[in-house]
């Protein structure tokens, strides 16, 4: 943390060291919260003496096989959604596009509940198939608002229609959860609506494992894509006279993005805002340039649903609050507020 | 060195096709009433929209072969006003599309009169100062490019670069512009509304009317007032013995 204010304080004086300065202060805090969010929970573990195989054999079978593949699946979340978030806000040069509120995550559910619901075999290819589904509805949602900014060109008033696609993909996949949800067997209807919320109650290693890496694979994209993100901050035409494939960069971070998000939503559905909250808060801090905000934005967003998902799962134990009404909670409003201050400022 | 052979564009907006060679250390003025295809022919000369008859040429090699990253070493274009989407500082917005040493950064700020700025967000500035901020970065890409010693130093493209500016920057600017087409062997094409601006600093005109080039050559040549009358449906009055012999157009009352 100290070397955070150092960080913001400075800034003028030490450029060069700067990104890493940063960089380091948010591993440094996301370590510590993960320290103390392995620590705390339902059942009171020491990750110390599980470590040195002090503790009963039954925590450590519970910290093992449930709270570490939790937190590393919080970490995985957080910085896909977060990191998506910068990336998309890059691509459409907007602070206001989101995976949640573009419609992405909710195209994702949506594929996903229809894959419970219909296709599921409760088979070994089950989870397979909710990756697969997640993906392929993040993408179908990502190429129709493509379709949609591509007709409209620049300028506020296509940031308008976005968002007006978005609200039409979330209520569409809101009527079609609806549709699925009144057909379901009981057996699915609960697994619908308590993967619905959004949590990370579903990590098992099992799930998990996989997720890990093909986010991992996600955000690699994601930060290859950091200099020419910042290039088409000039818009295509010059962009393009300075070196910049565009077709390319919009082909990549939209794979990176549906694949990334598709498999969050599938594994914990939907968790709202971390991609509009923390980059936004990031620029404001840090700038525009994505060499530093993508990787901070992916470090921030695990930080704070680490944090979230320990709040969810202690203030209210044993029981549980579903961590996308937590992010909700905070990130709607912050919303609002952002809405509020650009219209005083057209 | 950019040469066009017979280049043109079927699709709306079309381009006649047309022969030219655009040479280094020379400014090349694109001029010719709204809707004649002038940012539509600054972006065929840049490769954004590739030529759909003909061929262009840069440095002997068709432009359609070149790698888009090795392209951007030798021209640079400067679109008319866009608004960065975020909140960039100047000097980091400089430096976006190349690496530049510090002192040409400092240079650069310092020749468009912009060093005052140079921590100032861009979006706080005003549109004649944005626009000097894009013209900068535009001259910052090339210049960081390629060699101080080199024979060519690269294409840079700009569409309407005194839109937005007064007189004295107007004058500040294309003064600028010429001393960097001399200094760094600089080829720079300019599509410009003020013909005064084209007849005062420009080496050569190309006259550019419904997406045909129906004139080219000297200033002097190619803004005759008679043909421009005409092709602007203006009425103008002529003052003759302009500065140096180079006509002046002035509007009729």
């Amino acid at each position: 943390m100290i070397a955070l204010l150092n960080a913001y304080r400075y800034r003028m004086l030490i450029p060069v060291n700067r990104t890493t300065r940063v960089l380091a202060g948010l591993t440094a805090a996301l370590l510590l919260a993960l320290v103390w969010a392995a620590a705390s929970g339902a059942l009171g573990i020491s990750p110390w003496e599980v470590l040195r195989g002090q503790e009963d054999p039954f925590s450590v079978q519970v910290w093992w096989q449930l709270r570490l593949p939790r937190l590393l699946l919080g970490v995985a979340v957080g910085a896909m959604l977060a990191g998506s978030g910068a990336a998309m806000q890059g691509l459409f040069r907007n602070p206001l596009a989101d995976p949640t509120l573009l419609g992405l995550a909710s195209g994702a559910g949506l594929f996903v509940a229809v894959w419970i619901v219909l296709f599921q075999d409760s088979g070994a290819g089950s989870l397979y198939g909710q990756f697969a589904a997640g993906f392929l509805g993040a993408l179908c949602v990502c190429l129709i608002v493509f379709g949609i900014a591509k007709r409209q060109g620049g300028g506020s008033a296509a940031v308008m229609t976005l968002l007006l696609a978005g609200l039409a993909i979330n209520t569409l996949a809101g009527a079609g959860g609806g549709v699925l949800a009144f057909i379901a067997s009981d057996e699915q209807l609960r697994q619908l609506s308590l993967w619905g919320m959004g949590t990370l109650t579903n990590a098992l290693w099992r799930t998990t494992a996989l997720a890990l890496v093909l986010i991992a694979a996600a955000l690699w994209l994601l930060m290859r894509s950091a200099r020419e993100l910042d290039l088409l901050q000039l818009g295509e035409a010059t962009a393009h006279a300075a070196g910049l494939d565009a077709s390319h960069l919009k082909r990549r971070v939209v794979i990176a993005t549906s694949l990334g998000v598709g498999i969050c939503v599938a594994l914990t559905g939907v968790i709202g805002f971390l991609g509009l909250l923390v980059p936004h808060c990031l620029r404001l801090w840090l700038g525009p340039g994505h060499r530093l905000l993508l990787p901070a934005s992916m470090l921030g967003g695990a930080l704070l649903l680490v944090v979230a998902d320990t709040l969810a799962r202690t203030v209210a134990a044993p029981a549980e609050i579903p961590v996308g009404l937590l992010t909700s909670l905070l990130g709607g409003p912050y919303f609002l507020y952002l809405l509020m201050r650009r219209n005083r400022a057209c | 060195m950019l040469t066009l052979h017979q280049a043109g564009l079927t699709n709306t907006p079309a381009i006649a096709p047309l022969d030219g060679t655009i040479r280094p250390g020379e400014l090349l003025a694109i001029v010719g009433p709204n809707g004649a295809g002038k940012s539509t022919l600054l972006s065929m000369l840049s490769g954004f929209r590739s030529a759909e008859q003909g061929e262009l040429h840069l440095d002997g090699k068709p432009l359609r072969a070149w790698p888009i990253t090795e392209l951007a070493n030798r021209r640079a274009l400067v679109a008319q006003q866009e608004l960065p989407g975020f909140d960039w500082q100047t000097d980091e917005l400089l430096s976006l599309g190349s690496n530049p040493a510090k002192s040409l950064v400092a240079a650069l700020l310092n020749d468009l009169d912009l060093t005052h700025l140079a921590k100032r967000s861009v979006l706080s500035l005003s549109g004649g100062e944005r626009q000097r901020v894009m013209i900068a970065r535009g001259a910052c890409q090339l210049l960081s490019r390629c060699s101080p010693t080199a024979k060519e130093g690269g294409i840079l493209l700009l569409d309407e670069p005194t839109s937005a500016l007064d007189i004295g920057q107007q004058q500040r600017l294309m003064r600028q512009l010429r001393s960097w087409a001399t200094q760094h062997h600089m080829a720079i094409v300019c599509v410009l509304h003020d013909l005064n601006l084209a007849s005062t600093y420009a080496d050569r005109v190309w006259l550019l009317n419904q997406g045909q080039r129906i004139d080219h050559g000297l200033p002097n040549q190619v803004l005759n007032p008679a043909t421009i009358a005409k092709i602007y449906a203006a009425e103008l009055q002529h003052i003759e013995g302009g500065t140096h012999g180079k006509p002046l157009l002035a509007l009729a009352p």
